[in-house]
């Protein structure tokens, strides 16, 4: 339809409070091993793995306007080359190879879709529904293709190793081995989503999700701005996917199911989707109580999921950070 | 290969692609009515279909007969649809992308609601109509001969409202312009609840009349969503029934040829693929004239 109004912007989280947070919420789960362990340790890194997944959609959806439905294809085409590059049997660098290879290939596979539609112009709901087929796609191909992933019945994944030249090599079979890796690497593509979004080309990326018409008149290719955000986020998806295989040495085809590729999207909006931080907790916290509530009543904790969306779409467009952020900003407004 | 048997394969897939094409014809329908006339992407759509198998089936184990239970099939979803548009949709209408948002989390809401009420496992509805038609040395099944031909006959009674009663031409004023629609004494809020409640029950027909040959399950829905959106895309919008009858013929009859060739699952994807390019190239439809 033409009569699109443009979107006020949204009450902005200060960026300091947001920093604030990010270093409390990073040293509390970096101190999290060395006082608890068990069950919470070994399942806390496949949330934050979910995070990851979810800032790579917060990225696009927040700052560019961009709504992609296929992240979760990008996560299964991921977790994929995680399992073939372990089956391919180089020895040492096997688990290097199958990141770097979800790296290429989510990088490749985005960038060859985005620029092939935003350089026609496709986006909104058209951009939507394609990369939900996008989904759709790599589940079916997943399936049938079984000789080489084990169709229906998923592929085991054996854990990789971290293969540190002269000093040897660290197994991550223990689960403290396997956290104190996936955090650091969280922490970094939390820090380098961040500054991307803070930096000339996240400053466009803003422009184009506001008014695509004036960022265009401007002077910015925006099909191609939009091309690259599109990018690093199937980048940072596939990344997301191999460190999951590696870390639940399973994946199968329900990876990329339209379920899933929904979930990301409701741990973004819950979590706030102007926010990466919001993204990250989202993804991490509503994946975690969906686990706890799942095994109570799976059916109703869905249910409940479903009217929780609704109403942010309708009552609280920035999720739970967008709460907190107007909530801050009120008391420093009271306090002058 | 002789003449014959070549002769032979080309009339099969000619009548496999019939088939398929008005079934696609008749899943996409509702999301083409909603979609073309009043700019909603329902993405709750899969979802009302499959609601539609569901209702058919509770009621023939009721005990009704399979006539009566797609009735009742229809006005479930056409109910379902209402209290939606009445509680929330109505409130988006000038917001397109809050409503894909909105209907989609519809989609997840009557997913769950579906597998409480009606459990996970597949159920089957037995055809009403097991015989088949002799033709040519085909046996063509009878019950999806019919569904193709109640397809065909919506298709064309549909056209008659929109084309030959003036409220259908006023309807169709409004997708084009609706200021001056509401000022020509149309009622725009309730047209678009009309339209809206239509395309549901469109959906729960389409649900009800496929149960038979469907294995039911709370996600057969979901595939139909992102067919019947190729379908009307391909198509082109505006082209109401041309548009999706074309485009289900493109969408149906493509996948038949594929199939022929390799298994249904690599066709679905080289189909997806084909239409995504088609969307690229032409984001108005196949035959949009300038």
């Amino acid at each position: 339809m033409s009569n699109t109004r443009p979107v006020p912007p949204m009450p902005r989280i200060s960026l300091r409070s947001e920093s604030a947070a990010a270093i409390v919420v990073f040293a509390v789960l970096a101190l999290l091993p060395l006082m608890m362990g068990g069950y919470v340790i070994y399942v806390l890194p496949q949330y934050l793995i979910y995070g990851v997944l979810a800032m790579s959609l917060g990225m696009l959806w927040g700052y560019a306007g961009i709504l992609s439905f296929g992240q979760a294809a990008f996560f299964a085409l991921g977790a994929y080359a995680m399992g073939l590059a372990m089956k391919a049997g180089f020895g040492a660098g096997d688990g290097y190879l199958g990141l770097l290879a979800a790296i290429v290939v989510g990088a490749g596979l985005a960038f060859l879709v985005g620029y092939f539609l935003f350089s026609a112009g496709v986006r909104d709901i058209y951009f939507v529904l394609i990369t939900l087929a996008l989904s759709i796609m790599v589940q079916q191909i997943a399936i049938s293709q079984s000789s080489l992933t084990g169709g229906f019945n998923g592929m085991y994944i054996p854990r990789m190793d971290l293969a540190l030249g002269p000093l040897g090599r660290v197994s991550l079979a223990h689960d403290r081995a396997i956290y104190y890796l996936v955090l650091p690497v969280t922490v970094a593509i939390y820090a380098g989503l961040r500054r991307l979004t803070r930096s000339d080309f996240g400053k466009v990326l803003v422009g184009i999700r506001e008014n695509e018409g004036r960022t265009l008149s401007l002077g910015f290719d925006t099909s191609w701005y939009k091309t690259i955000a599109f990018t690093i986020s199937g980048a940072v998806a596939c990344f997301a996917g191999a460190l999951y295989g590696a870390h639940a040495e399973f994946v199968s085809p329900s990876l990329a199911s339209v379920a899933f590729s929904t979930e990301v999207v409701i741990w973004v909006a819950i979590g706030g989707r102007q926010s990466l931080l919001g993204a990250l907790l989202g993804g991490l916290g509503v994946a975690a109580l969906s686990n706890y509530l799942d095994g109570l009543s799976p059916v109703f904790w869905q249910l409940i999921l479903g009217g929780i969306f609704v109403a942010v779409i309708i009552a609280f467009k920035g999720g739970i950070a967008g709460a907190l952020g107007r909530l801050v900003a009120r008391k420093d407004d009271a306090h002058g | 290969m002789t003449h014959e048997t070549v002769f032979h394969a080309i009339l099969s897939l000619a009548i496999q692609g019939t088939l398929i094409t008005f079934v696609y014809a008749l899943a996409a329908l509702g999301l083409a009515v909603v979609f073309g006339l009043i700019g909603v992407i329902n993405m709750a759509h899969g979802a009302m279909i499959t609601l539609g198998a569901y209702f058919t089936w509770a009621c023939l184990s009721a005990g009704l007969p399979f006539g009566l239970a797609v009735l009742v099939a229809v006005a479930g979803v056409g109910l379902v649809g209402l209290i939606v548009e009445h509680a929330l949709i109505r409130h988006f209408y000038d917001k397109p992308f809050e409503t894909l948002l909105l209907t989609w989390g519809l989609f997840l809401i009557l997913t769950e609601l579906i597998k409480i009420a009606f459990g996970s496992d597949i159920r089957t509805i037995p055809t009403p109509l097991p015989s088949a038609i002799a033709f040519l040395g085909f046996h063509i099944p009878e019950y999806e001969a019919l569904v193709a031909l109640l397809s065909a006959a919506l298709l064309g009674a549909i056209g008659l409202v929109f084309y030959k009663t003036s409220y259908g031409i006023k309807i169709r004023a409004l997708t084009q312009n609706r200021e001056v629609a509401g000022l020509l004494g149309l009622n725009v809020a309730a047209t678009y609840k009309i339209v809206f409640v239509a395309g549901a029950m469109l959906a729960g027909l389409a649900g009800a009349l496929m149960s038979p040959i469907l294995s039911i399950d709370p996600t057969i829905g979901n595939i139909y969503l992102v067919r019947s959106f190729f379908v009307v895309i391909v198509g082109g919008i505006g082209q109401l029934l041309g548009g999706t009858l074309a485009g289900s013929f493109l969408i149906g009859g493509s996948q038949t040829i594929f199939g022929a060739f390799s298994s249904q699952v690599i066709a679905q994807t080289i189909v997806f693929a084909l239409a995504i390019v088609v969307l690229r190239f032409r984001p108005t439809g196949v035959f949009k004239e300038k």
